[in-house]
């Protein structure tokens, strides 16, 4: 593979994970999942670096995901007594993880250079560099990684569909029929912080926090089916990483960001000119309501 | 200023930040509940992330890297997305958490890119950029402390005058707008203070403190108090106690004040969550223990009653082969019974004692009257749509609807 298609390639893993699991969070109004397990990992990366003394990907990855779980576990949890809305629960428990690891990192590991940018947080152009051999062919190694972790949700997402479904519009419903909501959300949230993690260590958090919000956020404009909002979501993804990684080549500038962008503008159309719920729309169908009222007004007063 | 902080007895850059975290609380207590209560909790983190294209334009537009200007080009940014998170979310489908995320993604990838951009050009001076609005817990400075201060006397003062028109447009904008309130005017201000907090705020304590420190307070007042006079007094309260103690604690560890903060005030809340009067989760595990006590005795008493209609008094091992329950419960729920002297023992057998009689009856009239309710209930046009109380029945529909319930039961049975 050259090293254009693999960055797309690894690009497009990571909009098709986030993109499966991305309108679930945004229908359940935790979007910002993402965000939080960005910034809640660094007590998983200080306390392999005290235990371990390694700076190694896999271990640090193995930590910064048991945090990333511990993270929306505890997220989850707080929500779950019904005292704290949800978007409060992330912002209690996402900071309080990260001031943990700040400490760690101040009490114990002062001396070396260890920050989340360093560690933890790829960079998507340096994806085609590190490579593995798989039955004689040399891929690259996020490739593997991330086909691996889109698989999974792919099959975790067919195989709960109708749970997830339910619980997601209408969590009273599903513990009729026997669905358990909290178990349901649960699996969701630990798919989440597995896929981040994952994600970050090849691409950076800021195209995953993107990839798992903005596709969906679009999709949400545009569809009111939950497997075509899936599918939108999927297909936006797909569209920034490809357009993305044009522009970015043009542009010289930063490949996740130009992608991002490209999410971005896919937003903006949506949001004006998606044909049910777009701004235009919603201007046309009052404007036309507005007229037929002002034509009833008048047939009234002259009858 | 100076004078104020040489009457805090403590070293003075100590001082400084005990103070510093004192209005930093008080500011982001009050404002912070404007952007709790309407579920935009995260609008510090967007705002943090919102502030990297600001920095990086003015940085482009004046070429250097001059603190003023780098700080306007955050407050406009952050302005910006502030205003686009709030009209996303007013005039589409898409909700605050979805909203606040776009924001968030989208102006980071624009600051992103705009990094770039810079680190082409090949200005010496952008080294560092990116860390100008993320440092973690930065030294506090006087003047930013003296700004945050502003801020918050203003917001402070905005609440005082305008608490009525607040509340209204944030919990009913319809209404308030029926009633001619300026309802965008009142949250363009409320979101500038916000705004202007949270910038500031970012630069004296890093991004990750903003955003605990303007949820905790609301959230722990909110544990305290549903109304929201009292509830911003609190959330004020709140901010300081957490601040001043968390500042502090640390210079007492020599640990950074900004995380030492956010754990203090994490604490506070869980601790609330836990134990907040009549709300905290042990208060419902302990009313649920109750009340399950409470159902577990009546139905004790309803089975020997029944019983004792049917044959000689039973022995409480005839109570749990007739009604099937675990003998643990029947044991517990007798002895209740037993202090309450609803129950005589004679011997193994167990009888009613009038008190006891008396409250079986009305524990079955209790049952019949819902029994009645689930089929008749329909019937008797019960004023909009009243969830009634299954333990008081009668209480929560009235004496009238509950006879015509009994009538109902009686005709239906005749």
């Amino acid at each position: 593979m050259n090293d254009d298609l693999t960055i797309i390639v690894t690009a497009g893993l990571v909009a098709t994970a986030c993109g499966l699991l991305g309108p679930f969070l945004v229908l359940r109004r935790v979007a910002l999942m993402g965000d939080a397990v960005s910034h809640a990992v660094l007590p998983g990366i200080v306390a392999v670096y005290l235990l371990l003394d390694t700076r190694a990907p896999l271990p640090v990855v193995v930590g910064a995901a048991a945090f990333a779980v511990v993270c929306v576990l505890a997220i989850d949890a707080l929500r779950g007594t019904g005292l704290v809305a949800s978007d409060a629960a992330i912002g209690l428990v996402f900071p309080a993880l990260f001031a943990i690891g700040v400490l760690g990192i101040d009490r114990y590991a002062d001396s070396v250079h260890l920050d989340l940018d360093s560690t933890i947080y790829g960079e998507i152009a340096f994806v085609p560099f590190r490579t593995l051999d798989v039955l004689g062919v040399e891929v690259a190694q996020a490739v593997v990684v991330l086909g691996a972790v889109t698989l999974v949700n792919l099959v975790l997402v067919a195989v709960f569909w109708k749970p997830l479904k339910a619980t997601s519009f209408d969590p009273e419903f599903s513990r009729t029929v026997g669905i358990s909501p909290v178990l349901v959300s649960r699996l969701l949230l630990v798919a989440v912080a597995v896929t981040a993690v994952a994600a970050f260590e090849a691409v950076g958090a800021i195209l995953v926090v993107t990839l798992i919000i903005v596709p969906a956020a679009t999709a949400y404009l545009l569809t009111d089916r939950l497997w075509m909002m899936v599918a939108v979501a999927v297909g936006v993804g797909w569209l920034g990483a490809v357009l993305g990684y044009g522009g970015a080549l043009r542009a010289d500038a930063s490949i996740a960001g130009a992608m991002g962008l490209v999410c971005a503008v896919c937003f903006v159309v949506a949001f004006l000119c998606s044909p049910r719920h777009g701004l235009l729309a919603r201007a046309v169908r009052r404007s036309r309501r507005r007229r037929a009222l002002a034509r009833a007004i008048e047939e009234s007063a002259t009858a | 200023m100076g004078g104020l902080i040489s009457l805090i007895p403590l070293p003075y850059p100590d001082a400084v930040v005990a103070l510093g975290a004192l209005v930093l609380g008080v500011t982001a207590g009050v404002l912070g509940a404007f952007a709790v209560l309407p579920r935009r909790s995260l609008v510090g983190d967007a705002l943090a992330h919102a502030a990297l294209p600001g920095v990086c334009l003015a940085f482009i537009l004046t070429g250097a890297k001059d603190p003023a200007a780098l700080l306007a080009g955050a407050a406009v940014a952050g302005l910006v997305g502030a205003v686009l998170i709030i009209l996303i979310e007013r005039t589409s489908r898409i909700r605050p958490d979805a909203a606040i995320g776009v924001v968030l993604s989208v102006f980071f990838s624009l600051g992103i890119v705009l990094l770039t951009a810079i680190s082409h050009s090949g200005n010496a001076q952008q080294a560092g950029l990116e860390r100008y609005l993320f440092g973690q817990a930065a030294g506090l400075v006087e003047r930013d402390v003296v700004v945050m201060g502003l801020v918050g006397a203003a917001g402070l003062s905005l609440v005082l005058v305008l608490l009525r028109p607040l509340r209204a447009a944030m919990f009913d904008r319809e209404f308030a707008g029926s009633i001619g309130l300026p309802v965008r005017a009142l949250e363009l201000a409320t979101t500038v203070l916000l705004v202007a907090a949270i910038v500031i705020g970012l630069r004296m304590v890093g991004a990750i403190l903003m955003v605990a420190m303007l949820v905790v307070p609301a959230v722990a007042a909110r544990q305290l108090t549903g109304r929201l006079g009292p509830l911003l007094l609190v959330a004020a309260g709140v901010g300081a106690l957490v601040g001043v103690s968390g500042a502090l604690l640390s210079a007492r560890a020599e640990a950074p004040t900004g995380p030492v903060v956010v754990l203090v005030g994490v604490l506070l809340v869980v601790a609330l969550l836990l134990l907040a009067p009549g709300r905290g989760v042990l208060w419902g595990w302990a009313r649920r223990r109750r009340e399950r006590r409470r159902e577990s005795a009546t139905a004790l008493l309803v089975d020997i009653e029944s019983l004792m209609h049917a044959g000689p008094p039973p022995t409480l091992e005839q109570v749990a082969l007739a009604s099937a329950r675990p003998r643990p419960h029947l044991r517990r729920a007798l002895r209740d019974l037993d202090r309450a002297g609803l129950v005589a023992h004679d011997g193994e057998r167990l009888r009613l004692t009038e008190s006891g009689a008396a409250a079986a009856h009305a524990a079955l009239e209790r049952r019949r009257l819902w029994s009645a309710w689930l089929e008749h209930g329909w019937q008797i046009g019960v004023p909009g749509a009243v969830e009634p109380d299954p333990r008081d029945l009668r209480g929560s529909l009235g004496d009238q609807a509950a006879d015509r319930l009994e009538r109902l039961a009686r005709e239906a049975a005749a």
